[in-house]
């Protein structure tokens, strides 16, 4: 079974007067992939999978047009065409139970859209095992493990409307645990990096690892995180991009929709904001994004597009749904992000007294209610003068007031899906000690 | 009602016991992981409303393991000729056996060479020695997920909804979330044959509420290895989500400090879980990347911690008959009055252990590599009441509701997110309600401060586990309420 088999089937149910839908999307991905799995340097094990995911949505009007349902399903691609026809009758009569106000699919021009970006997954895996071989090492620093997933996907959409469209990507994750001891081996610390892209960035890879191995080196000599009460705290790489997510998250159609958002076009987010007001824009590419997509998952095409600009929601992004519900024509997902640069240098956000923690258990910015939370495992206080190495404890707060009080750098840090403000200074969090 | 295991998966028994034999002639182990499970996940709010046969576990494919020369390599595939595999005669048959023996073997092949290449060492593994066995495991469900009554399930969904959306003037919307699987997995080697089929559910009913200044979310979950009779009770649970909602309403900040605490049974879960469940798991021991390692035999806990983990220790939504690589579910402790005794074992980390597996590998689907992972993991009880426990702190919190967790094994650090912290003064609760409530602290500290347990317990599963930030798999653990001492902010 693939996907045009499947289009067939439901090209034929609709001829059948019993068989009554309105419209209908499929999507099928075909995952290729190699993995590999070292411990040290040795391989654990090697993976590869060959996957084909067939998923059928289908559509149903309510008898009076008020209300559309829809009800979706994967189909297995061993499935036979009497399989299939069974699902596309269980399909219309579970749509015909849920009852949304109506909304319309992407209509496309009938004609087939492609586009290819080339995959060796030898050659994507190649490189990554050799760019951890060239880990720079050192007796009291080294890698533990690492997981490498090299994958070509290709998505194909197709839908009732004359949508089709076709995409080829790679699609890599590499996850590697790194180790700093003192040299009578007493005491070890790990630290833990997930990087994901289109292919291998080597320079990138070994740049984020040995950098991790010098923080752990740091966490070996820490001391215990003072009781500090409330204190600026700086925020850099995943942890900054946790607080960006929930500006993002904000302009979601979905969020909007459902009342968890109260982003308003034309107002800003929060009143009395006193640092940098925030500029977001979505892009549809970003170098070595691994979803660089011309159209998304529901098949339309990506927007490039200004979301906040100086701290004022200008447009939202999201779900076709939901956009249409809020009365947004054009709308399409976004995969790819960038934040403009803020008006102080690192140096200068890097002044005076400030904890600056680059490593927490679990750092989250919890998109609906704004709360900051997480367990500190290596942060640097300093008070203007000296810097502690400290860990321990946790920082709190509330993004409704931090946002207030907020600066970006004038530097920037490319990412998977993002390019941001390296640094992000909150004037005031509270930092809870353990000493 | 016995929940009949896949007569898809049994018409495929006998092709892949061919191929795994075909591929013994080449590799020095074989083992194939054929899955097939089917779900039903509803969600009903005011404002949206879906229907999908997708659940975190739905999945049909197939997994392929082999060993060489010390390496084990797989190939997980979902996408079979049904024609050629189910040929009646079995000379043709074989031909399509020998041509998928083939395809496995020639891209299992490339990649050793791509190996020979970068010149990677191998870390050499023994052969896993499987036991002659044939098994077949029908758990009992009243209600499976292929033959619901969608339309009675999605007007009583509604019903609740409406009803909560109704039920407070700050109310947004109401949400209501019900999904149910059922797993169908058959293991085959050689000389192993093993099958089972259970089904499990769960839900929960979540409102969102305005507050003040910013939006309140609350949340209560239900789950059991069961089919859609999970839900005859909504009502009941939409109850406990209302009152939720109204303490987070009128929650205010916590003053930084360490406190005296009582954990309900879904924060002592989630305790169990964080701190030595994922501290255990001995994949990590091989990696050298647990403290647990270096503390067998010695004490992590007070004399009232005693904590078991297994898929046979509860009827959870993780309470298999046997795990991805055909090994049969355990109960093991872990933490025996306070001293640590034991990990959990998937069977490769085992072999280079030198141990034995405990039942918990576990893939996150077909797609997806082993790990060892935790299944129940839980608390004993202890001999107190609540009212007892509430009367022995003098200012403390009770702490309930579960908003995120992560581990540290490797340096028995604990964060747990809590939604609700519920202030007690002078040996009573004073409805003084704080949110969000972030509990940090050192592991062995912790549980070494555990002074009181009670005498009942209760054990939940209704979200996933992830092992760093990926390969998630169903979770359940619980315990009684506990009386600790922790550093809340």
């Amino acid at each position: 079974m693939d996907i045009l088999r499947v289009k067939e089937l439901l090209l034929q149910a609709a001829e059948n007067p019993d068989l009554s839908f309105d419209d209908w999307e499929i999507t099928q991905e075909m995952r290729r992939g190699w993995e590999f799995y070292f411990i040290r340097h040795q391989l654990d094990q090697n993976r590869a999978k060959q996957v084909r995911a067939i998923n059928l949505k289908l559509y149903k009007k309510s008898g009076d047009g008020q209300f559309l349902g829809s009800a979706s399903m994967e189909i297995d691609p061993t499935a036979s065409d009497e399989e299939v026809m069974q699902v596309i009758r269980d399909l219309i009569y579970r749509a015909s139970l849920v009852k949304n106000p109506v909304y319309s699919l992407v209509s496309g021009d009938g004609k087939a859209h492609q586009s290819f970006k080339m995959v060796s997954l030898e050659a994507i895996s190649d490189g990554f095992i050799r760019a951890l071989q060239d880990v720079q090492e050192t007796e009291t620093e080294d890698v533990n493990s690492y997981e490498i997933f090299v994958s070509e996907i290709s998505r194909h959409y197709i839908n009732s409307q004359g949508a089709d469209y076709l995409t080829v990507y790679p699609s890599s994750m590499l996850e590697v645990v790194v180790n700093a001891r003192d040299r009578e081996k007493a005491h070890e610390i790990e630290l833990y990096r997930m990087l994901t892209g289109g292919s291998c960035d080597r320079d990138h890879v070994i740049s984020v690892i040995e950098k991790a191995m010098q923080y752990g080196k740091d966490k070996l000599i820490c001391e215990p995180t003072p009781a500090i009460g409330q204190a600026p705290v700086i925020l850099s790489g995943d942890n900054a991009l946790e607080v960006y997510r929930y500006f993002l998250m904000q302009m979601n159609v979905s969020a909007k929709y459902q009342q968890i958002s109260r982003a308003e076009i034309g107002k800003p987010l929060q009143e009395g904001i006193e640092g940098d007001r925030i500029t977001l824009r979505a892009v549809r590419e970003l170098p070595n994004a691994s979803h660089n997509f011309t159209v998304d998952e529901e098949g339309s095409s990506i927007q490039e597009k200004v979301l906040m600009e100086d701290g004022i929601v200008r447009a939202f992004y999201g779900k076709r749904q939901f956009a249409q519900y809020l009365g947004i024509d054009e709308c399409s997902n976004v995969y790819n992000y960038v934040v403009e640069p803020g008006t102080a240098s690192e140096t200068a956000l890097r002044t005076g007294a400030y904890l600056e923690a680059v490593e927490f258990s679990d750092f989250q910015v919890d998109p609906m209610t704004g709360d900051i939370a997480g367990e500190i495992r290596l942060g640097y206080l300093h008070d203007g003068d000296t810097t502690r190495i400290v860990s321990g404890g946790s920082i709190s707060g509330s993004m409704n007031e931090a946002m207030k009080h907020m600066h970006l750098s004038s530097e920037k840090t490319l990412y998977d899906g993002a390019d941001v403000p390296s640094l992000i200074r909150f004037d005031s969090l509270t930092v809870t000690g353990i000493s | 009602m016995k929940a009949k295991f896949s007569p898809y998966l049994s018409r495929l028994a006998g092709f892949f016991r061919e191929l795994s034999e075909v591929l013994a002639e080449k590799y020095e182990y074989v083992s194939i992981l054929s899955t097939d499970s089917k779900g039903l996940a509803v969600r009903i709010s005011q404002r949206a409303k879906s229907v999908s046969s997708e659940t975190m576990t739905t999945e049909r494919g197939n997994v392929v393991r082999v060993l060489l020369d010390g390496l084990y390599s797989e190939y997980a595939f979902n996408d079979l000729d049904l024609e050629m595999a189910l040929w009646p005669t079995k000379r043709q048959r074989m031909e399509y056996v020998q041509d998928m023996a083939d395809l496995i073997s020639m891209e299992i092949d490339r990649q050793r060479e791509l190996l020979k290449k970068t010149e990677s060492a191998i870390y050499k593994t023994p052969a896993l020695q499987g036991q002659p066995q044939v098994m077949l495991s029908e758990m009992e469900a009243e209600l499976l997920p292929e033959k619901a009554d969608v339309k009675a399930l999605v007007d009583r969904m509604s019903e609740i909804s409406l009803k909560g959306a109704g039920s407070m003037p700050e109310a947004l919307d109401c949400i209501v979330s019900c999904q149910c699987t059922h797993i169908n997995k058959m293991f085959i080697t050689p000389n192993q044959y093993l099958r089972q089929s259970y089904v499990y559910a769960e839900g929960s009913v979540s409102l969102i509420v305005k507050g003040d200044e910013d939006v309140k979310f609350a949340r209560e979950g239900l789950s059991g290895r069961c089919g859609l009779e999970l839900f005859n009770n909504l009502d009941q649970v939409l109850d406990k989500t209302i009152l939720q909602a109204k303490d987070l309403l009128k929650a205010g900040r916590i003053e930084p400090g360490e406190y005296d605490i009582i954990t309900t049974p879904e924060i002592t879960g989630l305790i169990a879980h964080e701190a030595f469940g994922h501290g255990v798991e001995m994949d990590m021991f091989v990696k050298n990347r647990a403290l647990g390692k270096d503390y067998i035999g010695k004490r992590v806990g007070s004399e009232l911690v005693t904590m078991h983990e297994g898929a046979a220790c509860s009827p959870s939504v993780t309470g298999y008959a046997f795990d991805d690589e055909g090994t049969l579910a355990g109960d093991v402790i872990e933490i025996d009055k306070g001293i640590l005794k034991t990990g959990i074992c998937d069977a490769l980390s085992a072999l280079r252990l030198n141990t034995v597996p405990t039942g918990n590998g576990k893939r996150e689907n077909f797609e997806h590599k082993v790990y060892t992972r935790m299944t129940n993991t839980v608390f004993d009880s202890g001999s107190n009441t609540l009212e007892e426990m509430i009367a022995s702190v003098s200012y403390g919190y009770l702490l309930d509701g579960t908003e995120s967790g992560m581990e540290d094994p490797k340096h028995w650090g604990i964060q747990c997110i809590v939604s609700r912290g519920y202030e007690i003064r002078d040996g009573k609760l004073t409805g003084k309600v704080v949110s969000p409530v972030v509990m940090t602290g050192y592991v062995p500290d912790l549980l070494g401060s555990v002074s009181m347990a009670s005498a009942d317990r209760e054990i939940e599963g209704t979200g996933g586990c992830g092992k760093g930030y990926k390969e998630w798999v169903k979770v359940a653990d619980g315990g009684p309420y506990l009386k600790a001492r922790a550093r809340l902010g």
